[in-house]
Order: C-alpha cells, then structure tokens, then sequence
C-alpha cells in the first residue's frame, strides 16, 4: 500500500511562502492498494492535484470523505478526472437522517458556489453511505467509524494484506475526557487505528492553543500523543495543520512532538508532521508464527 | 474489547462533567456508566463497582416502590426508554450502600442513532433522603 498527502492543512487553503514545505492545500491523501485499486481519502483542495498526477487514463477511484465541511470536499469540482468520460468514481461518506450523500455535497456543487451540477459532471460518479460493517474495494477491507467531531464524521481503516492504514483527520477523542484514563473501548476511533502501521490523525493545535478551541472539533498535541500511545500505531503522521501555523512554528511543534513522544517511551522517528508531497510505503509484514499446542 | 458506539462515549463525557446524577445503559440494558454525583448518592464510586447488570443493580440499590416493594426491572424508565425508544419518567426509592434511602425522580431518555438505539440515559432527581447516610451534596 502507497500513500501519499496530497493536502495536509485543515479549515482553509493556506498557500504563501510561510507555508510552502508543510504546504497550504486541504486535507487530501492518495492511496494506491497493492492490487493498483485507487482511493482519495477526503478531497480538499489538495485532491486538484491527485487529479493532475494520474492523467489522462482511464480511471476507476473510490473518494472516502470523513465529512462534508468545506475544507474535505472543496477540490472535488476542480479534480480533472472528474471531467472525463472514461472516469468511474465512488464517493463514499457518512449517512444523515437529514438528506442522501449526493444531496448534501449537491449543495457545494451547485448555483450560485459552483458553475457545474453533479449532474452535469461528464464522469460516471455514484454515492454511497458508508455501511457500518466493514467492506471491500479491491485488495483492501475498509472499515468507517463514527469519531468524535463536530457533525457527523468518520475515521477509516484500510486493512491491506498486513498492512493497515488510519486515517482520522478530524478528531477530539479528549472532549470532556482523559485519554490516559480511559478504558479503550471508550475512547472514540479506538479500534481504527489500534495496532495500525500508519495513522494519519488530527494534529491541529499546540497545548497552549486547545484552551481557546476546546469543542472546535480538533486535538491538541497532548491528546494526539496519547491516541497514538494508547492505540499502538507503528507510525503517526500528525495531520491537519492550523492554517495560522507557518513552516517555521510547524518544525518547533514537530520537535516537541518527537522529544515528548520519546518521553513516553515512544520510539524514535516514530511521530511526525505531515508535509505534502509526503510520501509512504507500507509493507506487508511477516505475520508471526503461531507456536504449535 | 468491542468499541463502544460513539454517541455513548460522548454521552458519557457530558455526564462526567454534570452533577447531577446520571446513569448510562448500553443497547442491552447493561449498566455501563454513572458519574461522580451518581456514585456520591449510591456511596459507591462508578469504578469501584464497574459495568453490571440489572440483577446485581437490584439487589445492591434497588429500587423500591413507596411500600418498599422492588420494583420489577420490566418497569423501569431505562428499561422503557432502551426497549420503547421512547422517554420515561417514575418516582422511586433507591438504597445506598451506607444504609441511606433516597427518594428520587427519574428521567430517561433513549439514544437514538442512524443505526437504531445505541442505549439510555438517565438523570435521577433526589427529592428526600431518609435515614443516616452521607447522600448527596
């Protein structure tokens, strides 16, 4: 499994030269499963670029959205395969009681916020919710859970082969709680990103911000370290930048969340901040024996 | 372990913060949660008693009518509000471990999601306490 972070910063496009190694474009990941099968994992504004890199083939993409606020689905009407007949998308996301998935992103792509309609989208797309079981798209099971957010949001796991990837951008599993304390099954996204080989969470605010932002719907430093902590991910990419963070501010909470994550017992290199660009190559690992009875 | 459904993890945040009296129930009806103002009028801490079921819930607290008759657990607001979707509302008297009693008024609620009920919340309102325990706040 490849993956790679198309868009890395949450709330709002945020380009400028302030910016410009962790990048400005909105929360997009490319995965390539080990059988070619492709997924977008949200489809912010870094998905325009996704779009450019795959050309001019024929193409066939599942869109996994976590949720529908603007800065997880505002590339979608400038994602060029989605201009061209010979593209098949899946949108997949979360159910409401309010409107169908179509309906809903049918707001953005339509008068007076978009000059086209879903309808008019010359590519094959479909919609669906996310079932509540797990499910398969090509070499990959995936796995969608409720997580803690503002509005319905959901977290994924793609399993492959061994291999597995979690994917929670927006996250405030600390909301009126302490991780450190918690039993698992009581923590939200828990069984996600538990044991994964990567996890892609929320990182948004240093600790000397959450205050200020407590219920926005994000994590701060602390709670990010601890998820990871508790769930033993092998690896965490710190995700979803502040918009007001600069490269500069971003390589202090970087280093601050390396030296603090080796505090815990953590192992070096372990914990990171997304950059864009960035890119992943999960392996499938040895399973371990199973000694005889 | 299986993951609880989100909207009781963030059901049994808010209670953590409240205090008032409040208890949780899975989909099952099984106990999963009460919080600090709860455990004040059992005298029994949430932790130290842990996840239980609706017999070892009786015979610990009750609760009892007002001729200090148990009350079936078929007939509780929980109960209603896990198996009926649908709020409810009872007096009744509980015991706490420190030989107290306590008069209260019961509220529940359903938790109800996209994907059915979840479980039920409910908020225990003390209107008298008899005889020499702590009780509450």
């Amino acid at each position: 499994m490849k993956v790679k972070l198309w868009g890395t910063r949450g709330s709002i496009p945020s380009p400028g030269p302030e910016t410009i190694r962790y990048g400005g474009n909105t929360s997009c990941v490319g995965v390539t499963l080990s059988d070619g099968s492709l997924l977008a994992l949200d489809a912010g504004t870094g998905i325009r670029c996704l779009g450019l890199a795959l050309g001019e083939e024929p193409t066939r993409l599942h869109i996994l959205l976590t949720h529908l606020h603007l800065d997880h689905i505002q590339g979608l009407v400038f994602f060029a395969p989605a201009f061209r007949p010979q593209t098949e998308i899946v949108i997949w996301g979360p159910a409401s009681p309010e409107a169908s998935l179509r309906d809903r992103i049918a707001r953005y792509i339509s008068a007076p916020l978009s000059p086209v309609e879903v309808r008019e989208l010359p590519c094959d797309v479909s919609f669906r919710h996310c079932p509540q079981a797990e499910w398969e798209i090509g070499s990959a099971r995936i796995r969608a859970a409720s997580v803690a957010h503002r509005g319905p949001t959901l977290g994924y796991r793609i399993d492959d082969g061994d291999s597995s990837l979690a994917y929670i951008p927006d996250h405030e599993p600390a909301l009126g709680a302490d991780l450190d304390l918690l039993d698992e099954d009581w923590i939200s996204g828990f069984e996600l990103a538990r044991d994964a080989s990567l996890l892609i969470h929320d990182g948004q605010y240093a600790d000397a911000e959450y205050p200020r932002h407590v219920g926005w719907g994000h994590s701060a430093l602390s709670h990010s370290l601890a998820f990871a902590r508790r769930t033993g991910a092998e690896r965490t990419v710190l995700f979803h930048h502040d918009p007001m963070h600069s490269d500069e501010f971003l390589d202090r909470l970087g280093g601050e969340a390396s030296r603090r994550w080796q505090e815990l017992g953590g192992e070096p290199g372990a914990v990171g901040l997304a950059e864009e660009r960035a890119e992943f190559e999960l392996p499938a690992r040895a399973r371990e024996a199973v000694a005889p009875a | 372990m299986t993951q609880r459904p989100l909207e009781l993890i963030l059901a049994r945040n808010l209670m953590s913060a409240l205090s008032t009296p409040a208890f949780l129930v899975d989909e099952g009806g099984v106990l999963v949660f009460y919080n600090e103002a709860a455990g004040m009028m059992l005298g029994k801490r949430f932790e130290e008693l842990g996840t239980v079921g609706a017999d070892e819930w009786g015979q610990l607290f009750g609760p009892f009518d007002e001729s200090g008759e148990p009350i079936p657990y078929d007939d509780l607001p929980l109960v209603a509000a896990v198996r009926e979707g649908r709020p409810a509302h009872a007096e009744f008297e509980i015991h706490s471990t420190d030989g107290a009693s306590h008069e209260v008024e019961v509220s529940a609620f359903p938790i109800l999601t996209a994907h059915g009920s979840q479980g039920a919340i409910a908020v225990f309102w003390p209107t008298r306490m008899n005889g020499d325990g702590a009780g509450p706040a």
